[in-house]
């Protein structure tokens, strides 16, 4: 088969495709509506429900620590305050950070030439990991939650092996999932370990695009590359 | 630009360019649901859109860009590269008996070998055959008129391979 034939077999088909649509003439309320429903419908009720209950914990976390450092501070364990302070504000600092993501992606330029859209869209969606990155360097403020003036007094040499251990393992696993998130690792086998679920599909997708982009530009000249 | 003209130049470019939209759809989206989803989001899209239209650009340049831009973002995770498209039985029906096995197996081995491809190789092969020149592609892609030869050359000797192992 030639290209000529090709082209004729691919565009025979497409004018009959063509003659069987029926579109509807659609007015601009229901557009409208429809687009309001449709950024509704891009978020999955799982991520709905991970940002709902990511702003009450943040706020309740807010009011709460707000009402300790004002009215109960001396008597409040520091350790305490100190990693909820940071717990809070390391979440508080993911969930703006997500939600800047999303409406970023939201308003790209989707008239733009693909390569340039696509690369816009693949990029922002790989900032995902930002998001995670700074989750991970929360695990060892969980681990110093319960920790008291008390147990620098009391405590025996044993005890504090033990327990500064565990905050040095979680604050080694947490720097370095910070330092090793990132695209170039994502071949790695705890990578795809990690980043498993349905619910990352969208990132990884994201990542094989980027690749996909690269190797057009990796064609061409330098001039023309696609730039961010 | 008031609401009724805008209305009305987008319920033209719906009515003289729908075919765009669902050929676009139809290389990205094997379901017939997510089909139309896919066209009414272009749809959308092409209203959000229409105040950034310049006159620069033809109107099928700019729906190309739109179209495929929404099918490459929104509809990726709904494509899945081992399935088979089947042709609807109404292509089929202006063609002669003899010629419709023939014309049936390879409209279903291109249109295999269209979904198998990576989604801005697929964009690339669908506005080859739609038969825009290279430099409409580069235009809509946003490359070099020179690397769109280079890529459809590539793309050319693949599908050149698969039909050769076509019986006749």
């Amino acid at each position: 088969m030639n290209e000529l034939e090709l082209k004729q077999l691919w565009q025979t088909t497409s004018e009959k495709l063509e003659k069987t649509i029926a579109v509807n003439r659609i007015n601009s309320e229901e557009i409208s509506r429809l687009k309001i429903y449709h950024f509704i419908s891009l978020m999955k009720p799982i991520k709905i429900f991970t940002l709902l209950a990511g702003i009450v914990w943040v706020g309740a976390g807010l009011i709460i620590l707000s009402n300790l450092y004002l009215n109960s501070f001396s008597e409040m364990s520091k350790f305490f305050l100190f990693s909820a302070s940071v717990q809070v504000g390391l979440t508080g600092l993911a969930l703006f950070m997500y939600l800047y993501q999303l409406f970023t992606i939201y308003q790209v330029d989707i008239t733009e030439p693909i390569l340039r859209a696509q690369k816009k869209i693949a990029s922002l969606k790989t900032s995902t990991l930002w998001v995670t990155r700074i989750l991970c360097l929360q695990l060892p403020f969980w681990t110093t939650f319960w920790w008291t003036e008390m147990m620098l007094q009391e405590w025996n040499v044993l005890q504090w092996l033990l327990t500064a251990g565990i905050t040095l393992a979680f604050s080694f696993a947490a720097i370095w999932l910070f330092l090793n998130i990132k695209s170039k690792n994502s071949d790695k086998k705890w990578f795809r370990l990690i980043f498993n679920g349905m619910e990352w599909a969208p990132l990884i997708n994201a990542m094989a695009l980027l690749d996909q982009l690269d190797e057009y530009n990796a064609d061409i000249e330098p001039e023309t590359r696609v730039r961010l | 630009m008031k609401e009724n003209e805008r209305r009305l130049q987008f319920q033209n470019i719906v009515e003289q360019h729908k075919g765009i939209f669902y050929r676009v759809a139809r290389a990205y989206c094997e379901n017939e649901d997510d089909r139309q989803d896919l066209v009414q989001e272009m749809m959308i899209q092409v209203w959000q859109s229409l105040h950034r239209y310049d006159n620069q650009f033809r109107i099928s340049t700019w729906l190309y860009r739109i179209s495929l831009n929404v099918a490459i973002s929104f509809y990726r995770k709904n494509t899945r590269r081992d399935t088979k498209y089947s042709v609807p039985n109404e292509q089929m029906a202006e063609i002669s008996e003899e010629e419709k096995t023939a014309k049936e197996r390879q409209l279903s081995l291109l249109e295999q070998f269209i979904c198998e491809l990576k989604e801005i190789d697929r964009a690339l092969m669908l506005l080859y055959l739609e038969d825009k020149s290279h430099a409409e592609i580069a235009e809509i892609l946003g490359t070099s008129v020179s690397n769109v030869g280079t890529k459809i050359g590539r793309i050319k000797e693949k599908l050149k391979s698969r039909f050769s192992q076509l019986k006749p």
